[in-house]
């Protein structure tokens, strides 16, 4: 049994089975377009879990959806067994859903160790303007602590608009736990990173799955097959199938839709023998 | 007392067709380029002027109304080009830009025209009966301008090729340079363009109003007020808002002082902003 | 030498220097200098309102003279119509516009961008309208005048506004209190938070920021400076007028935050102080300033969009100054 697997055990038990995240019958649609269909999923919690699919198969509007940020044509969300359907994003957020953005967005003219501080102190109630933010320990501490997490702890001082991409894909990563979540909606957090960085976030990331519940969207299957305990396919905003990656990667319809032809069976074959 | 109200309704309305066609420059400004043009009233001025300029020059006022659009296309490709261009990745200082832009005509004006407001007689003298009030007749002819100028400048958006060009880059400016239109011209052919209407709307107006260095300042809000009721990007709402406001405020300042009628403008166009941003005719839209 | 050390050896001069006005001016130029310095002073708070919700939170007001003369309002109907004391009067003068913030912010902060812009143009309209119309509370056009009450009694002594020095010194000291409050406000956790929303909005709602709340805070502590400025000022001209709720003013105070540098706490007196001196210097000789003005507005704007203190703090790095 791995780590993950037992963390999801204990984690199962104690939070009886309540699934972190639930979604009921979840549709958006854009004038004629339907962006998500009818989507209907529960997330154990433990587990890390990967939603792929095609471009424009709904995945980003999915996660706009669950952050508040557009408003649902129908259907209704429940985060750790609370309905967070109506909730503005900033509510959401602070019941401990986190999310990072497909297109990276930090705050440019902050520092890297701003941006990780005022990340860490939005959920904790109002912004006081009478103490110098310096002077709050427990915050700094937080901010301290992820930087090295991330390693980015020698950017600490630089803005984060003069960061590369790779790196500003780190702290996007690091604001997204800086706020001690319970849940993370990674989106695309590997795209358009070298080799290296990707081996160093896919590193990163099974580290916080450990202690944190993911959901990731992600193109590169290597990586999706590699640390997805669960695999949810999207094509056209409606699930085309879900389970376990062996399941998936055997899955008929699954592969004509969307993993390719028998001759790319290089990865489906790997996952399958994991 | 109808009477008052009947010729006030009236120049309302004219006043309304005028406005429309310097409020359709400052909307196709606002909605290709989305640059809040706080010199477009000046625009207006500098029409106001070349008018004034040319009667007091050639004894004829007929050559300005050609004169006047011209002058201002020219002026406002040249401010395109080395104005706008150079900052139109900051769309939040291009409304300082615009604003020194203003302040730079204005002085201008007052420098070689002087700071005492002018009146021009109309090219066309005479009263008719109107409904028992005797109305100039230059003011008709004012309206019968501004709805000829107002049908052709819809005619060149649907008819020719670079009306299109303007509706494509206003719909999608990266399909439109993908397919090969040049964008920034179409940019600095709209500038000209918004200054040209006003400019116009200034030759036409410079009869009926004074012709002053501040003339602007007045003219600039209620363009804005047409633009945003009629709905950023509808050209026929901004139209059609126009003459609706000026008609309303004619006959509001019938019974009440024009600031009042100003004020009941502006506090339609808060609400507007604040509950229905798209503007009030959407129906009209393309 | 390092960049902190430079920023702390050019405003210990600055603070020098203002301290001493009263008595440095007199010495060497005309005595009504000092009032054109404590002029800059109002202005360049005034340009701090415009600064803070554009440097700092992102939100470009063209409409802050409403509050000024909210404020300029304040004090002068509380001293002429209603007969009030200098405290109360100026107590009235920062009420008046804090709460007209509060209520105006309520709808305006609702929209972004443009819209946000125009609104606020539209408000300070329609107010300024209503000041021409009621005359018999405004005075319209022609404005209040009154005369100033005493600022202290002390035993038998009156201060107050009457004295210049006492009045420079208590326009210094306002503004330069305002200045160390938004310091302070900007590194505590709201600044950090208006900040990360001008950045990102996007971003800052989902990290838990209730963005809507926050920049209507924003915009009523902006309120409170355009306010309080219009409240000096009428102190200073025992004067109010609607002509200073035109939205030519506000414009005028965003060209001078911007050319001295939005984003930057000093930048707005660099801005103001700069164009106040020229119009001063130069329209005794030309009248055309405004051609300047102008023409600064738009040469920064392509030039050096951060402002003057924004060059000086990449000519600062560039030449190798450390931070620390």
């Amino acid at each position: 049994m791995t780590a993950a697997t037992t963390a999801a055990t204990t984690a199962a038990t104690t939070a009886a089975i309540t699934p972190i995240l639930r979604i009921e019958g979840l549709s958006k649609r854009f004038g004629g377009l339907t962006a998500v269909d009818n989507f209907t999923l529960a997330f154990e919690p433990g587990r890390l879990h990967a939603i792929i699919g095609p471009n424009g198969a709904g995945k980003t509007t999915l996660f706009n959806l669950i952050s508040g940020f557009l408003p649902s044509d129908e259907g209704r969300v429940f985060f750790a067994g609370q309905e967070i359907t109506r909730l503005k994003p900033h509510r959401i957020s602070r019941l401990g859903v986190s999310r990072t953005l497909q297109v990276k967005s930090v705050f440019n003219q902050l520092s890297v160790a701003d941006n990780l501080w005022i990340t860490a102190q939005a959920g904790r109630g109002v912004m006081n303007p009478f103490r110098a933010a310096a002077s709050y320990r427990q915050t700094c501490e937080d901010v301290e602590r992820v930087l090295e997490q991330v390693e980015l702890t020698a950017l600490a001082d630089r803005l984060a608009g003069t960061l590369s991409y790779g790196d500003v894909a780190l702290l996007e990563i690091g604001m997204a736990i800086a706020s001690r979540p319970k849940l993370l909606l990674l989106d695309e957090p590997i795209c358009g990173m070298s080799p290296a960085e990707t081996e160093r976030t896919v590193a990163k990331i099974r580290e916080l799955a450990k202690t944190i519940d993911i959901v990731i969207i992600e193109h590169d299957m290597e990586v999706v097959f590699g640390i997805a305990d669960d695999i949810t396919v999207m094509a056209q905003g409606a699930i085309l199938a879900t389970g376990s990656p062996k399941a998936i990667a055997a899955d008929e319809k699954v592969r004509e839709a969307y993993l390719g032809r028998p001759e790319d069976e290089d990865y489906t074959g790997e996952a399958a023998g994991a | 007392m109808t009477n008052t109200l009947i010729a006030l309704a009236i120049n309302g309305l004219v006043w309304g067709l005028i406005i429309a066609l310097i409020a359709l420059g400052l909307s196709v400004i606002f909605g290709l380029l989305d640059i809040i043009n706080l010199a477009h009233g000046d625009f207006f001025m500098v029409g106001t002027v070349v008018a004034w300029t040319v009667l007091t020059i050639t004894g004829s006022f007929w050559p300005a109304f050609l004169l006047a659009p011209v002058i201002g296309f020219v002026l406002g490709a040249i401010i395109q080009r080395i104005v706008l261009q150079p900052i139109r990745n900051a769309a939040a200082l291009s409304i300082v830009a615009t604003f020194g832009l203003s302040m730079i005509l204005q002085e201008a004006v007052r420098m070689t025209f002087g700071p005492t407001p002018r009146r021009i007689l109309p090219p066309i003298r005479g009263t008719f009966d109107l409904f028992g009030v005797e109305y100039e007749v230059y003011r008709l002819f004012a309206a019968g301008v501004s709805i000829l100028a107002l049908a052709a400048f819809f005619l060149f958006l649907h008819r020719t090729k670079l009306g299109t060009w303007m509706r494509a880059v206003r719909h999608d400016p990266e399909i439109a340079t993908a397919m090969g239109i040049p964008a920034q011209r179409v940019y600095r052919v709209t500038f000209g363009l918004g200054f040209a209407l006003a400019a116009l709307g200034g030759v036409v107006a410079s009869p009926i109003t004074t012709v002053d260095f501040r003339a602007g300042v007045d003219v600039l809000p209620f363009c804005f007020m047409a633009v945003i009721i009629g709905g950023l990007g509808n050209l026929p709402g901004t139209a059609a808002a126009a003459v609706l406001l000026a008609f309303l405020e004619g006959i509001i300042s019938s019974f009440a002082t024009p600031t009042v009628a100003r004020i009941a403008s502006l506090v339609l166009m808060s609400a507007v902003l604040l509950l229905r941003p798209q503007g009030l005719f959407k129906g009209l839209a393309k | 030498m390092t960049r902190t050390a430079i920023d702390r050896g050019v405003l210990a001069a600055s603070a020098v220097f203002l301290l001493s006005v009263p008595w440095l001016i007199p010495a060497v130029a005309d005595r009504f200098w000092v009032n054109v310095i404590a002029e800059i002073l109002i202005w360049s708070l005034f340009a701090s309102s415009v600064n803070l919700l554009f440097g700092y939170v992102g939100l470009l007001s063209f409409g802050q003279a409403l509050f000024f003369g909210f404020g300029m309002y304040g004090v002068a109907i509380g001293v002429e119509k209603l007969g009030l004391g200098f405290w109360p009067a100026l107590g009235l003068g920062v009420a008046a516009p804090v709460a007209m913030a509060f209520i105006a912010g309520i709808f305006a902060v609702r929209l972004t961008w443009h819209y946000f812009a125009i609104i606020t143009v539209v408000f300070s309209l329609i107010f300024y309208f209503l000041a021409l119309t009621l005359k018999p509370l405004t005075g319209g056009d022609d404005g209040i005048s009154f005369a100033i009450p005493p600022t202290f009694r002390l035993g038998g002594a009156e201060w107050g506004f009457a004295n210049e020095s006492f009045q420079y010194f208590f326009i210094l000291f306002a503004v330069a209190a305002c200045l160390y409050a938004m310091r302070r406000l900007l590194a505590s956790p709201l600044g950090k938070a208006f900040m990360a929303i001008r950045d990102n909005d996007v971003r800052a709602s989902l990290i838990g920021l209730n963005v809507y709340w926050l920049r209507l805070v924003a915009f009523v502590i902006a309120g409170f400076l355009a306010g309080l400025s219009g409240a000096l000022f009428a102190f200073f001209g025992r004067y109010a007028s609607a002509t200073y709720m035109f939205y030519h003013v506000s414009g005028e105070a965003v060209v001078w935050t911007i050319v001295g540098g939005a984003g930057t706490l000093f930048g707005p007196l660099v801005g103001t102080s700069l164009f106040i001196l020229i119009r001063e210097v130069v329209s005794t000789h030309w009248q055309h300033h405004s051609l300047i003005v102008g023409a600064m507005a738009i040469l920064i704007v392509i030039y050096a969009p951060r402002g003057v203190v924004g060059v000086w703090r990449d000519l600062l790095e560039r030449f190798g100054a450390p931070k620390l």
